[in-house]
């Protein structure tokens, strides 16, 4: 028998005959008693005097971390980082969390419970045991039932084990080589796995950043901004002039535009003007008269503007009694539709702008005219 | 059984043991040769004309959702006021259909019913499937499902997040909890047998891929150990789990303020529900199964006896579902209540609810006797009954609800489309295929589990351990 040997394999038929093995090779102290059956068979933690397995109280602890990670996760987001009131619940209210925590409690119990036993426990994945390539495998995992003496020191004497083995009741012997537990933390192994994640690392960003960025993009996957539109300044096949973008079509009217005082100049007379005389209206007016009207009438409207030299038309001197007399219709009527020289200014003041320079007018007028008592209006 | 006998000093009388867990003699060497020998072989002509037509199935499910991405969902028949239908009912139908095997696999081990090891797997390996089909639904419903992980709280440059009062996102918890907890289990289960598997091919690629799955399982007792506790713990959390899933489910409904959703009977009555549908389509898979792969010797009348009791004592707790939700309805004095009531009766989807009633009560009332439960032709007209009765169930609950709510002007009439119905052949498509291909392909079987259960696998002087 080789020196390296690493335990001693025997073979039993049946569970009984295992049972009975396991205390008289025990009582040998030959060397540490495994069993490999194909099922678990009952009793036999005792009879190898195996300690409790530790992963209830694993599971517990875990499923308690998911059930706070579950709470304090919902909790912030729901009432600290985004409180959004659902149902007329407090943002804290933390009745709703419940199904998510025992959702997350049961993830984390399961995952501790499944990969604990296998990765921590029982270290598995692990290829290299000799019992895997043993001649008695392929019974154990079928209908035989193996009990194996492991070398727990320098001193394991395999021939007695195997003495002890067949004394025991053991129908077929087999001696194991030790586990092939390659060395683990070389400096080539290190360099190895660190490569490796660096490869993994890359790929996995790669991979995201197209899973994000790219494949979304891919044909059959719509988003709202490619829907089939009509784009202003673009040709479209649509229409029959081929332009994407239309003109109104006639008589079309915007908003705050009305076509109001469109009779002669003496039907508007009676129309009134309808905003109040506030500050806003007075301000508006302002603006309008100081950009539509100044630049001919003149800043005081007594027809000096600052064009009337170029100009060849003489514009109205605001302040003659012929236009204070008028009556806001008419001066409206004016703005609306021109007069004389003057352009329609319709198309760029809105029916609020047109009143609203109609009182500026107004109070221009009434400023180069004050009397006394204007005077006492405004004093206090 | 003669372990539990040995126990007792006084023999116990035959009419009281427990029968026997297998037919004729079954050692654990023939229930490997049995078992595993099917990944082994060739299958039958009869495998490949099912899966041609499982096959096809999928690929008419394939092209309607794919017709259904390209075009929109407008191609569905869901329009207001029902904007939830064919998704969301062949979401709750599957998911359903999967609770089954949660529960043989984890109820049904901690009750220590040992006869649920023979159909453990199959029934573990059918919630998976179901859960995949399921899955389909909600991710095709979104629109867009290339964005589908939007559903999931996590930090995103719009600084939104989910909100955590939606049962649309208890759902997308559970479903996920529910599909990962399913796979560990059924995934646990598998390792020792695919160690079998390995130990017994002669094939170098499946001695490779088994190697690799069963992740050096070696048998040691030291393992065992924590296997087996593992699982124990794996049970409990699965039964509180499938419990919840379904509930989570009905939660979908319970919470809104539809008149016939809003109800405090939902859950456990959806729970039952899921088990129901569940367990009949396990029969008729295990009746085929059986047939057809001479697993009758493990698979025994007895299994299907006690699944068509099961299934008879859910029928019950419909039948006591259906009558309360008539009576909270009567008793509630709310007009909205009686007339949604009404309409599973006599509206215009009363026909539905008729089929409902008959599938779900009246037909599965067959199996009080005990010539119907062991008879394969009114087990599996029953099966497909509940089947049928399960779905409409839903139809039910969601269309009849929704067509008519407490709008008299938005009411209207709900039609599903070609592409709906395509799409729901297509899961029955991918349901059976991988069932046919599981059943080559994995251990129909739990064989290490069945190991521990027959006669002489325990030493005899252990036995108080059970």
């Amino acid at each position: 028998m080789s020196k390296k040997s690493y335990a001693v394999l025997g073979l039993f038929e049946t569970p009984d005959a295992l049972m009975h093995a396991i205390p008289k090779l025990r009582a040998a102290k030959l060397g540490l008693v495994e069993a490999y059956t194909p099922y678990p068979i009952h009793g036999i933690d005792d009879a190898l005097g195996l300690r409790r397995s530790p992963l209830g109280g694993m599971v517990l602890v875990m499923g308690v971390l998911g059930a706070l990670t579950a709470f304090g996760f919902q909790y912030w987001i729901s009432a600290i980082d985004y409180p959004i009131i659902t149902g007329g619940k407090s943002a804290a209210s933390w009745e709703a969390f419940v199904p998510i925590m025992f959702e997350v409690t049961v993830l984390f119990a399961t995952f501790t419970a499944g990969l604990g036993m296998l990765l921590l426990l029982n270290r598995l994945p692990f290829f290299g045991h000799p019992i895997l390539s043993s001649k008695a495998m392929k019974g154990i995992t079928r209908d035989r039932y193996a009990l194996a003496l492991e070398a727990e020191s320098e001193a394991f004497d395999s021939a007695a084990a195997a003495q002890a083995l067949e004394a025991a009741g053991a129908v077929d012997i087999e001696v194991l080589p030790a586990p092939d537990r390659s060395p683990f933390l070389t400096s080539d192994y290190i360099l190895r796995t660190l490569g490796g994640i660096f490869v993994a690392c890359l790929v996995a960003g790669l991979g995201i950043y197209s899973l994000i960025k790219w494949f979304p993009l891919l044909a059959p996957m719509k988003y709202m901004q490619d829907q089939p539109r009509l784009n202003a300044q673009k040709a479209s096949t649509f229409f029959k002039d081929g332009h994407g973008m239309q003109p109104p079509v006639p008589g079309t009217v915007a908003r705050g535009y009305l076509p109001t005082a469109t009779g002669t100049q003496e039907a508007s007379a009676t129309l009134v003007n309808p905003l109040p005389r506030t500050k806003d209206v007075f301000a508006q007016g302002r603006k309008v008269y100081t950009n539509r009207c100044e630049v001919c009438h003149g800043a005081l409207a007594n027809g000096a503007g600052s064009l009337t030299a170029a100009y060849g038309a003489k514009p109205a001197n605001l302040q003659a009694q012929q236009f204070r007399d008028y009556p806001d219709g008419k001066i409206y009527w004016a703005v609306v539709n021109g007069k004389n020289a003057m352009p329609a200014h319709a198309a760029y003041l809105t029916e609020y702008q047109r009143w609203a320079v109609v009182h500026y007018v107004r109070a221009l007028q009434r400023a180069q005219n004050a009397t006394d008592e204007d005077l006492k209006v405004v004093a206090p | 059984m003669r372990t539990d006998a040995s126990v007792h000093a006084v023999p116990i009388p035959e009419g009281l043991l427990e029968p026997a867990l297998t037919v004729g003699k079954v050692t654990p060497g023939s229930l490997d040769d049995q078992v595993l020998a099917f990944p082994e072989t060739k299958p039958p002509k009869q495998w490949y004309l099912a899966l041609a037509v499982t096959l096809s199935a999928l690929a008419v499910g394939v092209a309607c959702i794919g017709y259904t991405f390209t075009t929109g969902i407008g191609a569905w028949g869901n329009s207001s006021p029902v904007f939830w239908a064919f998704d969301i009912i062949n979401f709750v139908f599957w998911v359903g259909i999967g609770h089954a095997g949660t529960l043989i696999s984890a109820i049904l081990f901690l009750f220590r019913k040992r006869w649920r090891n023979a159909i453990a797997r199959f029934a573990e390996a059918m919630t998976i499937f179901a859960v995949m089909c399921a899955v389909i639904f909600p991710l095709i419903h979104v629109g867009r499902p290339w964005l589908a992980y939007w559903l999931f709280p996590y930090p995103n440059e719009r600084a939104l997040w989910t909100n955590f009062r939606s049962p649309l996102l208890w759902d997308v918890f559970a479903v996920n909890t529910y599909f990962s907890v399913s796979l560990m289990f059924w995934y646990l289960g598998l390792i020792p047998d695919i160690a079998s598997m390995r130990d017994r091919t002669t094939s170098k690629l499946r001695k490779t891929i088994y190697t690799i799955l069963a992740l050096g399982w070696r048998g040691a007792a030291s393992h065992w150990q924590h296997y087996e506790k593992a699982y124990l713990l794996l049970a409990g959390l699965a039964t509180g789990l499938v419990l919840s899933v379904h509930s989570v489910v009905s939660f979908d409904f319970a919470t809104s303020v539809v008149p016939g959703w809003h109800m405090t009977i939902f859950p456990p009555y959806f729970v039952a529900g899921a088990i129901f549908a569940g367990f009949s389509m396990v029969v008729i898979v295990l009746v085929v199964v059986r047939e057809t792969m001479q697993l009758k010797n493990l698979i025994t009348m007895r299994h299907l006896d006690v699944m068509n009791k099961v299934i008879l004592s859910m029928s019950c707790i419909m039948a006591y579902s259906y009558m309360m939700e008539g009576f909270t309805a009567w008793y509630s004095m709310n007009e909205y209540l009686h007339h949604g009531f009404m309409n599973i009766i006599t509206g215009t989807y009363g026909w539905a609810g008729w089929v409902t009633i008959s599938c779900n009560i009246f037909i599965p009332q067959l199996l009080w006797f005990k010539k119907c439960r062991s008879s394969y032709f009114w087990m599996i007209l029953v099966a497909i009954g509940v089947t049928i009765g399960m779905w409409f169930e839903r139809f039910v609950i969601i269309v009849i609800s929704l067509h008519q709510d407490y709008l008299p002007s938005a009411w209207r009439i709900y039609k599903p489309t070609m592409i709906d119905f395509g799409i729901l052949l297509g899961t029955f498509g991918l349901f059976f295929t991988l069932v046919l291909i599981f059943a080559r392909v994995l251990p129909v079987i739990a064989t290490t589990e069945v190991k521990a259960i027959l006669p002489d696998a325990q030493p005899s002087h252990g036995g108080s351990h059970e």
